[in-house]
């Protein structure tokens, strides 16, 4: 088992590593530089903007200089764009904002998608089974872009109940239509995996034989099915981490909470790289761990699995 | 004599027919699965429908898809409204154009990028896979790591960071989407093919002489087929979600073509000022699109691949 952690930590790094390369040479031949403009400076101005940002060393030494700031001090640089903030200012204000109602999201879909879908395997063929079974066909026509109107318009248009945007500090009522616009897509997912699992590990030998010797159906359910039940679970707690990071940036468009999402795109359409790469390596670097963890997790769960 | 004889023709033929009993091959037995499920024959009719009204369509177009209509455009909201007489069956949207046609060009975008996306991730994911399955040890090692590298990354943001370097349009767009998509394919298409290699047909293939390449051609890539058919199918829904998120944060395909996911934006952008029909119509197509597109997917792998239930 700790030999497996080694490995796995281990071939994390140069994924992390090379990441970051890609997305540096990604960046240097990506045509027309952050400071082309209709009106060509002049050579002397160009000159000295380029040795300000660094970009008349040597390629190898910009990667180098690129590299050593985020692995030792975790700085991504200024930004090409806003003459007066770096990197870090943008990602400080933005991720503590995003990181909040995702994480939110991100429980409310695992606790109601597992609960929902161990619910309608325990009452196979009942209203509840159906409705899990149709939530999680409807969650994927309806990803988050889909919600996201549909909720402003039931909630804020029709209803009037709830804000339609904003941020205001996090308090409750802005945070109750992002999370659940974010969440419906992969709580009916969730609900899924966990329903067809949850039923296939009833119909297995060693529930009957818990059955047969007479134990309560709590007990059956809690102290036996549960852990077989959810493996396939975590294991897609991975993806679903890469959805609520790529999901977030819809929300933070559309519902302008002022997270990072709304600065990844602002960077994406005025090419601002620095901005660009510093978030898509962040969220690299997130996914990284996220699938590291649930990787160990799953070592630990299923007992079955000897590396 | 004659008679009897007859009979006897009569009973040969019967016994033969009861004999010979037809053979159904695999593709029959699952073309027969598919048949008799109700769901997905019902999206393949609705899918069928859309594409129909996809070709069709544009000949009852009054309006073409970039044209401003000047007339309605001071009044969108009455006089823009989806009506026959003035040629926008659904109505124009925000700056005077017919969506109608847009909602028709967005439908077959949308369609195609699904489409050209899962076909290119199906090529590439099935050479690459058959490649690192079939040859193993070291080959197999580097290629399968390094497609773990790329997975390791979310694949929207790295689309978005594609489309920003190499500029927005159809092509970037089809190599950007068939770039990601290829991932899991093969990983799924390797693991076939190392079950399928160490299997006595191919050792009879290999004792024969065949030819490394013609071994995986003719013999490995058939056996994959419906396994690859199946995820394939997944993986169109899948792609044009992709591109229709990515179109909705205005970082996909340049105007004048749109997609879906552009329209859908643009609906939500105006429906507080009481312009619904600019969100409901390409809403409906999307969500149309996407349930049938995975039933039909459901239902292929319910037919192809009947122990994995």
């Amino acid at each position: 088992m700790l030999a497996y952690v080694i490995r796995r930590v281990l071939t994390a790094i140069p994924t992390i590593l090379l990441l970051i390369v890609a997305c540096f040479f990604l960046m240097h031949y990506a045509p027309g530089g952050p400071f082309t403009s209709e009106r060509t400076l002049p050579p002397q101005v160009l000159a000295n903007i380029e040795a300000r940002y660094g970009l008349d060393q040597p390629l190898w030494k910009q990667l180098w200089d690129y590299l050593y700031n985020i692995v030792v001090h975790f700085d991504f640089g200024p930004s090409f764009k806003f003459k007066d903030r770096d990197v870090n200012d943008i990602i400080a204000q933005g991720f503590p904002i995003s990181l909040t109602y995702g994480s939110l999201s991100f429980l409310v879909a695992t606790v109601v998608g597992i609960g929902l879908g161990i619910a309608a395997a325990i009452r196979h063929n009942s209203w509840i089974d159906y409705f899990a079974v149709g939530l999680g066909i409807a969650a994927q026509a309806l990803p988050n872009f889909i919600m996201g109107p549909i909720l402003i318009l039931t909630f804020t248009l029709w209803l009037g109940w709830l804000p339609g945007g904003g941020w205001n500090g996090g308090q409750w009522p802005y945070l109750i239509m992002p999370v659940i616009a974010l969440a419906t897509s992969y709580m009916g997912s969730i609900a899924r995996i966990t329903r067809s699992s949850m039923l296939e590990v009833l119909n297995s030998n060693f529930i009957r034989t818990a059955r047969a010797k007479g134990l309560p159906t709590r007990t059956v359910i809690w102290r036996h099915a549960m852990k077989p039940t959810l493996l396939p679970v975590v294991s897609y707690l991975g993806p679903v981490f890469v959805y609520v990071l790529t999901g977030s940036v819809f929300v933070d468009i559309y519902f302008s909470t002022g997270g990072l999402g709304q600065a990844y795109v602002g960077s994406a359409l005025s090419r601002d790289y620095a901005v660009l790469l510093g978030v898509t390596i962040l969220y690299g670097v997130l996914t990284v761990l996220v699938n590291l963890l649930t990787d160990l997790a799953y070592a630990w769960f299923d007992p079955k699995i000897r590396y | 004599m004659l008679g009897k004889s007859q009979k006897a023709a009569h009973l040969a033929e019967e016994i033969t027919d009861y004999t010979a009993v037809q053979g159904r091959s695999l593709w029959q037995d699952a073309r027969m699965r598919f048949v008799r499920n109700k769901a997905a024959m019902a999206s393949v009719f609705i899918l069928l429908l859309i594409v129909l009204f996809t070709i069709i369509g544009p000949y009852f177009a009054v309006w073409s898809n970039e044209e401003i209509d000047w007339n309605v455009m001071g009044d969108v909201r009455g006089m823009g409204m989806p009506s026959m007489e003035t040629g926008h069956y659904f109505g124009v949207d925000d700056l005077g154009r017919d969506l109608y046609s847009r909602v028709i060009q967005a439908t077959t975008t949308s369609l195609l990028v699904g489409l050209i996306g899962a076909a290119t991730a199906l090529i590439v994911g099935t050479c690459y896979g058959i490649t690192a399955g079939y040859f193993g040890g070291r080959t197999d090692g580097a290629m399968m790591r390094f497609v773990d590298i790329l997975l390791a990354i979310p694949t929207t943001l790295i689309i978005i960071l594609l489309l920003v370097v190499a500029g927005r349009s159809f092509f970037t767009l089809f190599i950007a989407l068939g770039a990601v998509g290829w991932l899991t394919m093969s990983r799924i298409v390797r693991g076939q093919t190392l079950a399928l290699k160490n299997r006595e047909f191919i050792e009879a293939a290999r004792a024969a002489g065949v030819s490394e390449f013609t071994i995986m051609y003719r013999h490995i890539l058939p056996n994959l087929l419906g396994v690859v058919i199946v995820y394939a199918s997944l993986l169109v829904p899948e792609m044009i979600l992709t591109e229709s998120f990515i179109s909705f944060l205005g970082l996909g395909i340049s105007e004048p073509y749109t997609s879906l996911g552009r329209l859908i934006a643009e609906g939500a952008g105006t429906m507080g000022y009481g312009t619904l029909w600019q969100l409901m119509f390409p809403l409906t197509f999307y969500v149309a699109i996407i349930i049938t597109m995975f039933f039909i997917g459901d239902g292929l792998r319910d037919a192809l691949d009947p122990k994995d239930r």
